[in-house]
This record gives structure tokens, sequence and C-alpha cells, in this order.
């Protein structure tokens, strides 16, 4: 890099000030200011998804806590248990009562 | 988000997984536990909590029916095969094959009185709530079939008439 660059003369300065000033500026398009409004919504979008990572954060730091997993799961396994244990009782309740009807009642199952 | 969503979605996973499997598991167990001692008198004792003398007269009265019931059931085969022979090469039913289907008819009519009059025994044999009870599941188990086959014909005729 050259010395000129670092440091412009003072008549260049002045030269570029008055050509900016003398430029005209183009018209605004139809439905500017309608654009920027468009424009601003949408980089406020950001900060809601922002807002739900920081929400899926808690959670997951939630879920990796050991005690809160150890509770889950031992309330899931003992209400499946349950679940199991009476929807198994129900089947062998059905297959006795079939068994009986089959033996005193063989023509009223078909 | 990536690392926070996978840890949520595996831990949904390994969630449903326990449930699902702890489901399975006692299941399975359950049935086979208690379908092992399982006879054809179980369910009665089970359902209507029956003291062991009350079983042990249903069990007489049970033991003293089955060769009847069989020989009912041994009496309608017959007759079902002597239908099916009547009807055989038959286009229209002829006098023979009304004959049959009307001794058909009378003898699951005795078949089902008899079976009633079995049931009324047993209930009898019951204390007198778990009697009444059995008597009305049973009537409700051997008769409601029929009932409902009758009351979805006679629905469908109804809807039939209806049509112009």
């Amino acid at each position: 890099m050259n010395q000129e660059n670092i440091n412009p003369d003072p008549e260049d300065t002045k030269l570029g000030t008055l050509l900016r000033a003398s430029r005209v500026g183009p018209a605004l398009p139809p439905r500017f200011q309608e654009g920027v409004w468009r424009r601003i919504e949408e980089a406020e979008e950001p900060i809601q998804s922002t807002d739900s990572i920081a929400w899926l954060d808690k959670l997951a730091a939630l879920v990796l806590h050991p005690r809160f997993a150890l509770t889950t799961a031992t309330v899931l396994i003992v209400a499946g248990a349950l679940l199991g244990v009476r929807e198994g009782s129900q089947m062998v309740k059905q297959d006795a009562q079939a068994r009986y009807l089959a033996a005193v009642a063989p023509h009223s199952l078909h | 988000m990536n690392r926070s969503l996978v840890i949520l979605l595996g831990a949904l996973v390994l969630g449903a997984t326990l449930l699902g499997g702890s489901y399975a598991v006692s299941r399975h167990v359950c049935e086979r536990c208690m379908a092992k001692s399982v006879s054809d008198l179980d369910w009665l004792q089970q359902e209507f909590h029956l003291s062991d003398a009350e079983m042990a007269r249903i069990q007489k009265l049970h033991e003293g029916y089955l060769p009847k019931c069989a020989e009912m059931c041994a009496k309608i085969a017959a007759k079902k095969t002597e239908l099916e022979a009547a009807l055989n090469g038959s286009t229209n039913v002829n006098a023979v094959a009304q004959q049959k289907l009307a001794e058909l008819a009378a003898l699951r009519a005795q078949c089902q009185a008899q079976m009633l009059q079995h049931f009324t025994e047993v209930s009898q044999t019951m204390p007198p709530e778990p009697g009444r009870r059995y008597l009305a599941e049973m009537q409700r188990l051997t008769l409601g079939l029929h009932e409902q086959t009758e009351a979805s014909m006679s629905g469908s005729m109804d809807h039939e008439h209806h049509q112009p």
C-alpha cells in the first residue's frame, strides 16, 4: 500500500463530498414502507424460535436429571405392569367363561 | 436445538418402550399364571365367589348334565345329516326335508329347554344373589345370540318394507 491511499489529498476529499452532494437519490419504490415493516416482522421471528430453543433445552435438561428420569421410568413401568395384569386377568376370565359355555351350551355358540 | 430435540425424542422412545414392555411382560405372566389350573367350572368359582361345598354340588350337577348334553348333540348332528341327505340333489324344499327341518327344530328346542333347566338347577345351588346373576348371565349368553340374530333380521325386514 502506498502513502497516497492512507492519507488522501484534502482536495480529493472536498471533491468527493461535492460529488456526493450533487448526486440525486432515486425515488422510493412503491409500497416501500410496507416492505420495511414486513422485513422488520420477519427479522423478529428468529427471536421466537430462540425462545423455543431455550424451552427445549430446559426440558432436555430436566429429562436428563437422574431423579426425574428414575421417577418417570418407575411410574411408566408400574403403570404398564398394572395395565398388563388388568388386561391379562380379563383375558383369562373371558377364556374361562368361553370354556364353561362351550361345555354346557355347545349349540348356543354355533 | 438438535441435541435437545434428540434427547427428548430418545426419552420419548425409551418411555414408550418401558411402558409397552412392562405391559406385555406382565400380561403374559398374568395369563400364564392364571390359566394354569383352569377347568370348565373355574369360571363359576371365580365369578360368583362360591364355596368348596357349593362347587362340589355344582360339579355333581355338571357331571350329570354333560352326558345328556352330549346325547342331545349327537341327536342334533344325526338329524342335520338326515336333513342334508334330504336336500341333496333337490331343487326345492320337499316334504321330507320339511319334516327333517321340523324334527331338527324340535330337537334344538328340547336341547335348549334341557340346558335352561340345568342353569336353573345350578343357580338354585348358589346363594340367592349370585344365583340370580348366574341365571341372567347364562340366559343372556345362550339365548342372547339368537335374539341378536332375530333382531337384526327383523330390522332388515322392516327396512325392506319401507322401501317403495
